[in-house]
């Protein structure tokens, strides 16, 4: 990391004696020299029908749409069901037809249906498809047919998922977590084809996601294009990448645990299973251990909330960037910060398990570990405050979002570090204030910059310009908005309302917080509706919006350096892009423009002071 | 990709596989030598994990071909082990201590 | 396998040689086939799925309070008369690593365009395989007959037959697609596809002897779990 604080890292790009200026094609001089290509050129199969081209298409971009539209929809459901129990939480009795039992099966559904399908498919499914071969200068992803197969998977993970809302008993209402013994015991709402069909589809999930994740992982090493190193790629891909490696090493353990779970309930194995008395009369379990679930079940757990995490950090990094007209500060701390606090995160997943009864030790061990992620956390953050300092910051919705996605995210993880010490987790644990704190630092902090992401790359997909107006007015609501959902949550938990609860009843220290609860209901209602103003002014903006033109952001990266806009299959036309620096160089000193695409080769800036990358 | 390849790979000489072939057959025997002779205890344990990860070694080095991979692609492969070794190691003890309660609570506290 | 020639590229050997292929640009696994790089940290993956196995069955083993069968009883074989203890066992692994060496053989030949060797080796593989899975099957009847089920076991703690069958049973379905996919590329390999660069049924990428190595690759990470499941199923 020294590097960042080298006093010689600027050079004098040198011009070579004949050429001065605008470097002249075809003599290139010596500086501009790339070493050939070491890889063939890819062979790409085009579609011709309607079916090939955009239903079951090989186009890694058209497959990130896909995952991008029905990641959006399922994650539409995921917010009804958040209405649906704010709304029984702030009015109980309001939504008539509401038991406890559904409220359980709508917090399960919800939370898998935002952390899994929405979230995660949509970061590195959607994003990922559609910016890594255009980012690294690749044709494709390198497997085209199993990133196809990959998308299918998913729609059919996410069929049976929503299927089961409408089998006998309904979906499985264990909570996200599943945890058993209660997830496949009677009595749980769900426990008979509910939670079969939801192992069934993270089974599914899981074997799908393998596809894409090797394809988006052997692009970024396999397939850049010549002079992409990777310290030359935008922190998007670094984020994205790291956390397909996370993917890839942790959704093993869900998949294990989920089968094992499909076993205990479908063969009436006792995997999980421990001695059960019910009604005086000893269950046909016995002898299983409840605790390994947990396990298994965090070691998933923990580095998914990464992989949701580190495509949004990388992402706001390059928005961040490109919106202060700055270079993003500490480049290679931030990229080497991605990839230990992934590293890290295989070892701190026990911490969401401190009131389980494990081994008394752990919590020395993981409570360490996790206050020890806190550092490079905390240094990514400084870094986007650096960037943003004496920037050329152009306010627009783009922006705001990072903005807000800064906020909010300090904000979830100050209280993390709350929970992540024992003691002060023992009285906090299921109460209200977990809810605040995911809430904020995995849900709307990633959303933020989901958002931020749309509007920046819109222009890409759709060649038009999103109204700034009304982005403005969708970004304050929801951002005001979620604070008001949020911020009083923490006070809820520290006057100890549980969660998953479906009413508080008459508790006396609760009925205090009945104003508050009404007050967040109120917010969520409006929060959720304010998302159909981004709906809105998609569709509007896909037909009337302002033509966006060539790289209406004057960005450095390839995205926006393809031949056409929006690009095409194939993405470079004949020749390959040639990359000579990082993705960071705005506003260098002496040079003409205030950026200077990856693609210039240093001839053309002769005499200006760039990053040696 | 396939371009480059056209030309012959250079390969390696017969012998080597046959040695680690012979090799495997042997380390597999003495591990079956562990079970038969009925050692126990510590020994059973190191000679099962030492025969174990000889093997291992064995086919992942030759015929797999890491030991002449580069150091990029061997270091990318082990380094995730940690985590599984991490793993390991704290379910070891988190065996021992369900163990330990359900033999405490159930038995000497439930008498 | 070895080091290729990469115009303007040095290899350096080592940690240097990491640094310096990590830092370079297009490829970090210089020379590596791309479908080679996938099926690698493909099995990287697998190797967390059977991991998880095996730690959940060390953990469930290791907290039962009910009696673990003694594996060497449990499978011990009448050989003429005498119980032999781990009989099968031993014999199929025997025969797993046997069409391990075959395969290694196999990816060695086909590098040297010996066609024709390269696709008996292959099928001597699968015939192997075949071999593994029937023994296997063998092995699981036997312990049905004997009254081991996934949800009860007649010698002890229910959980061993549970944890036997999955792990066991999640091997055997990877030999499985292992033994079908050695039989195709026998076929390929036979009808010449890799050498004259045919494009394969699901890709366009032009066919290569490389490919007898990433099948090889999955191959040999089959008999690799098996070393680990020996150990820990059968020795333990
Ligand atoms: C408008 C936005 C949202 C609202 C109003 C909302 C509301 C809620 C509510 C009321 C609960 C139930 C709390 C309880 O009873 O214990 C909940 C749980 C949860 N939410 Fe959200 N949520 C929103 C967005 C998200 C997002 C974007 C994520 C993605 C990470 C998310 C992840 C979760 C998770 C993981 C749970 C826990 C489920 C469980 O306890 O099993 N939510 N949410
Ligand atoms: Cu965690």
């Amino acid at each position: 990391m020294s590097e960042d604080f080298n006093d010689n890292k600027t050079i004098q790009a040198q011009s070579s004696e004949t050429i001065s200026g605008e470097g002249v094609r075809g003599v290139a001089p010596d500086k501009d020299y790339v070493r050939p290509a070491e890889v063939a050129d890819q062979d790409l199969y085009h579609g011709h029908s309607f079916i090939t081209k955009w239903i079951f298409c090989q186009d890694a971009k058209v497959i990130g749409v896909q995952y991008f539209l029905l990641a959006t929809f399922t994650g539409i459901i995921g917010l009804i069901l958040s209405w649906l129990m704010r709304l029984q939480l702030g009015f109980p009795g309001a939504a008539g037809f509401m038991t406890a039992e559904h409220y359980y099966q709508f917090v399960t559904m919800h939370g898998m249906i935002m952390v899994v399908y929405f979230l995660t498919a949509l970061f590195l499914g959607g994003f990922g498809n559609y910016l890594i071969p255009l980012m690294v200068g690749a044709r494709d992803m390198v497997f085209p047919y199993v990133n196809m197969v990959s998308f299918w998977m998913f729609f059919v993970a996410v069929g049976v998922l929503l299927a089961s809302f409408f089998v006998p008993g309904g979906p499985t209402g264990s909570g996200w977590t599943l945890y058993p013994p209660q997830a496949i015991l009677e009595g749980t709402p769900g426990s008979g084809m509910g939670i079969i069909l939801m192992c069934v589809s993270l089974i599914l999930f899981v074997a799908g996601f393998t596809m894409g994740g090797l394809n988006y992982l052997i692009t970024v090493l396999q397939a850049r294009t010549r002079g992409m190193t990777l310290m030359r790629m935008p922190l998007t891909v670094w984020g994205i990448f790291t956390a397909t490696v996370l993917a890839m090493l942790a959704f093993p353990a869900l998949l294990v645990s989920a089968l094992m779970m499909t076993l205990d309930k479908v063969l009436a194995t006792s995997f999980f299973m421990p001695t059960i008395l019910k009604a005086g009369e000893v269950l046909e379990y016995g002898g299983g251990t409840p605790i390994l679930f947990q396990h298994l079940f965090w070691f998933f757990g923990h580095p998914e909330v990464y992989i949701v995490a580190l495509p949004a950090f990388g992402i706001v990094s390059d928005l961040i960037s490109v919106h202060s007209r700055k270079n993003i500060f500490g480049y290679r701390m931030m990229v080497w910060a991605i990839v230990i606090i992934g590293a890290l995160s295989f070892f701190v997943w026990a911490h969401h398990m401190y009131v389980s009864g494990m081994h008394p030790w752990f919590g020395f061990f993981f409570a360490t570990t996790t206050l020890i992620i806190a550092v490079p956390t905390a240094m990514k953050v400084y870094n986007w405050i650096l960037t943003l300092w004496k920037g050329n910051i152009r306010l627009n919705t783009v922006m705001l979002w990072c903005l807000g996605f800064i906020v909010t995210f300090v904000n979830g993880g100050i209280t993390g570090i709350f929970l992540g010490n024992v003691t002060v987790d023992v009285p906090l644990s299921d109460t209200y204030f977990v809810v605040a704190h995911f809430h904020m630092v995995m849900g709307i902090a990633p959303l933020m910059v989901i958002m931020g992401a749309v509007y920046h790359w819109f222009p890409l997909v759709a060649g038009r310009m999103l109204s700034e107006k009304l982005g403005k007015l969708h970004f304050w609501i929801t951002f005001l908005g979620a604070y008001s959902i949020y911020f009083p949550m923490h006070y809820l938990g520290f006057i100890g309302v549980p969660r998953r609860y479906f009413e508080m009843y008459n508790s006396p220290y609760i009925t205090s917080a009945v104003g508050v609860n009404e007050f967040i209901s109120m917010a969520a209602f409006l929060v959720g509706a304010a998302q159909f103003i981004l709906i809105y002014n998609i569709i509007v903006s896909l037909r009337m919006g302002k033509p966006a033109g060539k790289n209406p952001w004057q960005a450095n990266s390839l995205e926006w350096l393809t031949p056409t806009v929006p690009p095409e299959h194939g993405n470079w036309g004949d020749k390959l892009p040639v990359i000579h620096r990082w993705p960071y160089d705005y506003s260098v000193p002496g040079a003409k423009d205030d950026f200077i695409p990856q693609t210039t080769p240093p001839s053309e800036v002769a005499g200006t002071e760039v990053e040696k990358t | 990709m396939s371009e480059i390849k056209k030309e012959q790979t250079t390969t390696h000489k017969i012998g080597i596989y046959l040695w680690i072939w012979g090799l495997l057959f042997v380390l597999s025997f003495f591990s079956y030598m562990v079970d038969w002779y009925q050692f126990q205890g510590l020994l059973r344990w190191s000679l099962i994990l030492l025969f174990m990860f000889l093997k291992a070694g064995l086919i992942m080095a030759f015929f797999m071909h890491l030991f002449w991979e580069r150091y990029a692609l061997v270091n990318v492969l082990l380094w995730p082990m940690t985590a599984i070794a991490c793993f390991v190691g704290l379910m070891v003890a988190e065996g021992k201590y369900t163990l330990f309660s359900r033999l405490f609570y159930f038995f000497v506290g439930g008498q | 396998m070895s080091e290729p020639k990469i115009e303007g590229y040095k290899f350096k050997p080592g940690y240097s040689g990491m640094a310096a292929d990590t830092a370079s640009d297009q490829t970090m696994f210089k020379g590596v086939h791309w479908g080679k790089a996938m099926m690698w940290i493909f099995l990287l993956s697998d190797t967390f799925i059977f991991s998880c196995f095996l730690i959940s069955y060390m953990k469930g083993r290791g907290s039962t309070p009910e009696e673990w069968p003694n594996p060497s009883e449990v499978f011990a074989l009448n050989a003429f008369g005498v119980p032999v203890p781990l009989l099968l066992i031993a014999i199929m692994t025997f025969v797993l690593i046997t069409s391990s060496g075959t395969m290694a053989l196999a990816v060695k030949y086909g590098y040297e365009r010996n066609r024709k060797m390269c696709g008996w080796l292959i099928l001597a593989t699968a015939l192997g395989g075949l071999t593994f899975v029937g023994m296997q099957a063998f092995e699981w009847s036997k312990l049905i007959h004997e009254g081991v089920r996934p949800w009860e076991n007649p010698f002890g703690a229910p959980q061993f037959g549970s944890f036997f069958f999955m792990i066991t049973g999640f091997h055997g379905t990877h030999v499985s697609i292992g033994v079908i996919f050695l039989f195709i590329y026998a076929y390929k390999t036979f009808a010449g596809h890799y050498d004259e660069g045919k494009r394969g049924w699901f890709t366009s990428m032009k066919g290569d002897y490389v490919e007898i190595e990433i099948l090889g690759l999955y191959w040999h990470f089959v008999d690799l779990v098996w070393v680990f499941i020996f150990a820990f199923f059968y020795l333990w």
